[in-house]
């Protein structure tokens, strides 16, 4: 396992976050969140805490990016806090869990559930609690299922030619 | 004792969430709307910098444009210079120009990020224009930027009035098109038609009176309604918004002891 190669993973898709995901403005329902890519495909090697302070720190930074300080700190948590007991659904080898989460080691199958499950839950924190407001509910389920359909798309695409 | 111990090990991990979400909503609750450290912002000098670079790049596909709206304003600001010159104006004003290095205008909560910051004079509270009309209020401010919450963010709130015979109106945004606001608290006795003026009402002392809002779109008055429903096309190109001006009212801070006395 090679950390150096999650952190240098981390910097390069934080820089597509930012520099061109954090750009796209289409009818203000589309905010795809790419980078919690770096987070889903992380080993499971780690005590589940520390895999959730992971998720705190990447979160802030993300925060410091989108001026929204704590939202996506708290989604990610929240993601890192759900992600050992998703994968212990969908993947029967627990031995595969130690290496990074990809096509190879666990099937694309087992990536794309995984994928669909957590990467909406995700953004719905970040959009209902950017809203603050019960009032803009359904513009935040359009803009939820909008970019987690472009997160999901770049996740499972990446993954499928990568480790073809 | 031990008993406790083993029962706080089995569940210390669904510990460290609770923990740690509990401070990501600290942070939240605190910072809301907007963060008020600039160190947590993109009034953080790094992240500023970041943003500035790529208008920098992107500035250079729209740099003809740039310049024909630069010329147009050098010459309205010339115009308003003569006004002034003939005008008694009651307080100091003084306006520093900034540049928008970021901005978002298709979010519920937008927000813009300019390159003047507390070393160029800037405070919280400070009114935003441009050569169009009301851009909005600086909120956070670091050394060399600031976060400034424009008038299309649902939680701006800006006294307005119109031009034709000074009736006040509050402006607040629906959130769905960055070119249109709504004006509220219109009493259903006044007449409003299509094409009305609307400029700042000059109350409260974050902007003088008299700055250009936009102008009436459409009104809806339906049976029993007291209020108008008002929609104003505002003068503001939020899409194309790359100079700013800061206006800084040598009276702001007096006026706002005054005010915050009579609570």
């Amino acid at each position: 396992m090679d950390w150096t190669k999650q952190i240098g993973r981390y910097v390069i898709v934080m820089l597509l976050q930012v520099l061109l995901f954090n750009q796209l403005q289409l009818m203000g329902v589309c905010h795809p969140y790419i980078y919690v890519m770096c987070l889903l495909m992380m080993p499971i090697t780690l005590p589940h805490s520390v895999d959730m302070i992971i998720g705190a720190v990447v979160g802030l930074v993300m925060d410091v990016f989108c001026n929204s300080i704590g939202i996506h700190m708290a989604a990610c948590i929240m993601l890192m806090f759900l992600r050992p007991y998703v994968l212990g659904l969908i993947v029967n080898d627990k031995e595969r869990l130690n290496e990074q989460i990809n096509q190879h080691t666990v099937g694309l199958a087992a990536v794309v559930k995984y994928a669909v499950i957590l990467v909406p839950v995700h953004h719905l924190i970040v959009f209902a609690l950017g809203a603050w407001s019960w009032h803009h509910i359904g513009f935040i389920l359009i803009e939820t299922l909008v970019s987690s359909a472009i997160t999901l798309v770049v996740i499972i695409g990446y993954n499928t030619l990568r480790y073809r | 004792m031990q008993n406790l111990l083993k029962i706080l090990l089995r569940y210390s991990n669904f510990l460290v969430f609770i923990v740690l979400e509990v401070a990501a909503f600290l942070l939240i609750g605190f910072n809301n709307p907007y963060p008020r450290s600039s160190l947590l912002s993109t009034a953080n000098d790094a992240v500023a910098w970041q943003h500035e670079t790529v208008s920098e790049i992107n500035g250079y596909f729209s740099l003809r444009h740039q310049n024909e709206l630069l010329a147009q304003e050098n010459a309205a600001l010339r115009n308003e210079l003569s006004a002034i010159d003939s005008t008694e104006h009651g307080a100091a004003l003084h306006y520093t120009s900034a540049k928008v290095v970021q901005m978002t205008t298709d979010e519920l909560h937008n927000y813009l990020t300019i390159n003047r910051g507390s070393k160029d004079g800037i405070r919280r509270g400070q009114g935003v224009r441009n050569g169009d009309g009301v851009v909005g209020i600086v909120r956070t401010v670091g050394r060399n930027y600031s976060v400034v919450l424009p008038i299309i963010n649902t939680r701006t709130n800006l006294s307005c009035r119109f031009a034709k015979n000074d009736y006040i109106g509050t402006l607040q945004w629906d959130g769905k098109d960055c070119r249109f606001a709504m004006l509220t608290d219109v009493a259903a006795h006044m007449v409003v038609n299509q094409g009305d003026t609307i400029i700042t009402s000059g109350l409260s002392p974050v902007f003088p009176e008299g700055i250009p809002v936009g102008i009436v779109e459409n009104s809806i008055l339906k049976e029993g309604d007291s209020y108008h429903t008002i929609r104003v096309r505002l003068y503001t190109n939020f899409k194309r918004l790359k100079y700013v001006e800061v206006i800084q009212n040598a009276d702001q801070n007096e006026l706002e002891d005054l005010m915050h006395g009579l609570d």
